[in-house]
């Protein structure tokens, strides 16, 4: 840690490590209840389950993001943060949104328009702790008057993440508009700007944990913006095609969700070239592990097995079917909560002395688990999915019969769940489990000294 | 290319890619009306859609493929399933299917009536919107377009022995059932099974023609000139024609010679009144 208030990225780590938990519970439950009958039916019923369990992980990552820009914002602009009362602030407000959110969810308090359920006093809510978020790193780049091309790129994509919440607030009479437009909020934030905030915190990485020029790493992050916006933007086409809009969005849906892979192609060979050249070899590795592994797991998942139902002669006969769930589990864990956890990991080492620089065992194992269990997962949905698609869409087996021959693959999936649950269990105890001490990176070396010293001298 | 030229890039593809989607948002909302039959989108299509909301469906099923994978989409539902069918099933969907049969059972909403009956109105304005044709065939709930194909070989042949034996997706029927619920398994269970030769699923002709809609339908053939039987109701037409196939028959040299339709006519004898009554109760369900 090299500024005092860069101890705020700590808590905010701190909550998402506790929701990240919370929403594996519920993961796991409406996992469980595929293979039903369901006891909690009239208690906590799929639905509901569904509901906690996408909103954790979008409350979650964000905090994250958070999280992370506040750790990362005064290294880059080499400056303590302008407020870290309104950062406290800001987290207290958001954590009452995101707690109030939950319990209102157990009895049906919510807009039931998928993953935009946050009532209208939450989504408000929502709209100010990001106006403080970003009005508090805005002053603190002002005031140091230092602005990297990284720190552009980061905060770009969360300016832009805010501004596309607007259209969450909006409603319509008509089903298929209100549709259109609540693909802008979601298709544009996890394939448009969120993967902007992901390519900024990845170059902050790279730059750090391989030494790799920041003059090359910045000029071809800006080629990775423009390809992620090229695709993306028009990409969001892919969620209109059978939705009641003119048919002229089927094509160029196919043609530019096809190119989508092309910058994701490119982060991925961007984290490795600066990998192969690097000058330096930084002891951190777990957070290395966690900084590839996101650029190599969001080709896979964003990427490969996106473009694998983005075609629209495919589509028709995958759209809504458990391919959806198979792309969905591992673009969102490769791109969002990986990048998540490789800026913790890096932080981590610095904020709580005792911890080896280079990632505790527990860490590495914690890593392996995760990526395999996730892994194993995806390929369970794909099996029940392939298999939900030639008997129920192909065949013409009905929903329900259809659903009772893959039972086996549900099974697989809480299989591996469970293996990717106790690599993030692994993980939440590995962040708690040293105290923190914010102690400034100059005052260790020195503490450090002073022991050596003392050492000596017995 | 140096870090000022791929800044140029970058900004100059995202414009340029913004400006051409918000052109095509703005030519879109040219056509929504026409596509989506906006003129149909009454207040009771909208208190429909809230309805849709305030329950949280989305979250098990989907409409237009869109929502979660737990439970069968519904964007055709009201034309594989009519209104009274729906209704009643909106009213206790443990009358329609047995949790332990399809290990999953959607819990009772406790709907008002006028909520149910929006929410119909809702799916059927859903199930019209011009979508490029989507589903490309249809979604069923339960059952199979192709008979038989949701029995294992070894089901075959004991069926071909028994007659009758249940179908794995098949839930064992009990009295207190609604009668269209009991007319639905009659439809798969009779023998010979309806559903051998006819689907539910709209132009889905096999031996017989589809009977998607038939509840509306019949209503249409009994005010048609070419009518030929008694009935004065789409029940009666229905009742008609299971018990006497041949009184009137639909046009098609498949499915019917010299005035006689190829449909057996054991029927009338072979069921009971009352379960002749709940088949009745079932067809005329699909509208």
């Amino acid at each position: 840690m090299r500024y005092r208030s860069q101890e705020v990225a700590y808590w905010y780590f701190a909550v998402a490590m506790l929701l990240f938990g919370l929403q594996l519970v519920f993961g796991l439950l409406a996992a469980t209840k595929y293979l039903g009958p369901d006891p909690l039916l009239y208690i906590l019923p799929f639905d509901v389950a569904k509901v906690i369990h996408t909103n954790l992980l979008i409350v979650w990552v964000l905090t994250g993001f958070m999280g992370a820009t506040y750790w990362m914002v005064p290294d880059e602009s080499r400056t303590e943060l302008y407020s870290v009362k309104l950062a406290y602030a800001q987290l207290g407000l958001w954590v009452l949104m995101g707690v109030t959110a939950v319990i209102g969810y157990f009895f049906r308090y919510g807009t039931g328009n998928k993953l935009l359920e946050q009532p209208l006093p939450h989504k408000i809510a929502i709209v100010v702790v990001m106006l403080m978020f970003l009005y508090n790193i805005g002053m603190t780049i002002r005031k140091s008057g230092r602005f990297t091309t990284t720190e552009g790129v980061l905060l770009g994509g969360l300016g832009l993440a805010a501004v596309l919440y607007v259209p969450a607030l909006l409603e319509f009479e008509n089903y298929s508009i209100s549709i259109f437009y609540r693909w802008w909020t979601i298709h544009l934030w996890v394939e448009g700007v969120w993967e902007m905030i992901q390519g900024g915190f990845l170059a902050y990485l790279l730059i750090r944990l391989s030494g790799a020029d920041r003059e090359v790493m910045e000029k071809w992050l800006y080629v990775i913006v423009g390809l992620v916006f090229i695709a993306g933007i028009i990409g969001t086409a892919h969620h209109y095609y059978w939705v009641g809009v003119p048919s002229y969005w089927l094509p160029i849906g196919g043609i530019f969700s096809a190119l989508e892979p092309l910058a994701l192609l490119g982060m991925a060979v961007y984290a490795y070239t600066a990998m192969r050249r690097a000058g330096l070899s930084h002891p951190n590795t777990l957070a290395l592990h966690w900084t590839l592994g996101s650029a190599v797991f969001t080709l896979f998942g964003a990427g490969v097995l996106g473009l694998a139902h983005t075609w629209p002669s495919v589509n028709k006969w995958t759209h809504g079917t458990l391919i959806t769930a198979m792309h969905g589990h591992a673009a969102f864990y490769g791109a969002y909560a990986m990048i998540v956890m490789a800026m913790i990991t890096y932080a981590l080492p610095s904020i709580t002395p005792g911890r080896r620089e280079g990632g505790t065992a527990l860490g590495y194992w914690a890593f392996w688990l995760q990526v395999g269990g996730m892994f194993g997962m995806t390929m369970a949905f794909a099996a029940a999915g392939i298999g939900q698609v030639y008997l129920e869409r192909i065949l013409g087996l009905g929903y329900l019969d259809a659903q009772l021959k893959i039972q086996v693959h549900f099974l697989m999936l809480l299989a591996t769940a469970t293996v990717f649950s106790t690599g993030v269990g692994m993980f939440v105890w590995d962040f708690f489990r040293f105290r923190p001490k914010f102690e400034l990176a100059a005052d260790a070396d020195d503490a450090r000294a002073a022991n050596a010293i003392a050492a000596g001298s017995a | 290319m140096n870090k000022k030229q791929t800044r140029f890039f970058a900004f100059a593809a995202s414009g340029v890619a913004a400006l051409a989607f918000i052109g095509m948002t703005l030519h879109s909302h040219t056509r929504f009306g026409e596509l989506t039959n906006a003129q149909n989108i009454t207040p009771a299509v909208v208190h429909g859609k809230d309805v849709w909301h305030k329950y949280n469906c989305i979250n098990c099923h989907t409409l237009f493929g869109e929502g979660a994978y737990y439970a069968p989409d519904l964007t055709k539902i009201t034309q594989h399933r009519g209104a009274a069918y729906l209704q009643a099933y909106m009213r206790d969907p443990s009358k329609f299917y047995d949790e332990n049969r399809h290990r999953r059972l959607m819990p009772k909403q406790d709907l008002s009536e006028q909520e149910i009956t929006d929410l119909i109105l809702f799916l059927d304005w859903v199930s019209k919107v011009d979508n490029q044709n989507w589903p490309p065939r249809p979604i069923l709930v339960v059952g199979a377009s192709i008979p038989g194909s949701d029995f294992s070989a070894q089901q075959q042949t004991a069926n071909a022995i028994q007659g009758g034996a249940q179908p794995p997706g098949a839930r064992p029927v009990n009295p207190d059932l609604n009668p269209i619920a009991l007319g639905q398994a009659l439809f798969r269970k009779v023998a010979p099974a309806c559903v051998a030769c006819h689907s539910v699923a709209d132009g889905v002709n096999m031996a017989g023609p589809s009977l998607a809609g038939i509840g509306a339908r019949a209503k249409e053939r009994i005010a048609a000139a070419e009518y030929t039987g008694q009935a004065k109701d789409a029940a009666a037409y229905i009742r008609e024609s299971i018990e006497k196939p041949s009184a009137y028959v639909v046009p098609g040299a498949m499915y019917s010679a010299n005035g006689q339709s190829f449909m057996p006519t054991t029927y009338a004898k072979d069921l009971k009144p009352e379960q002749i009554e709940q088949l009745v109760a079932y067809l005329s369900s699909l509208e």
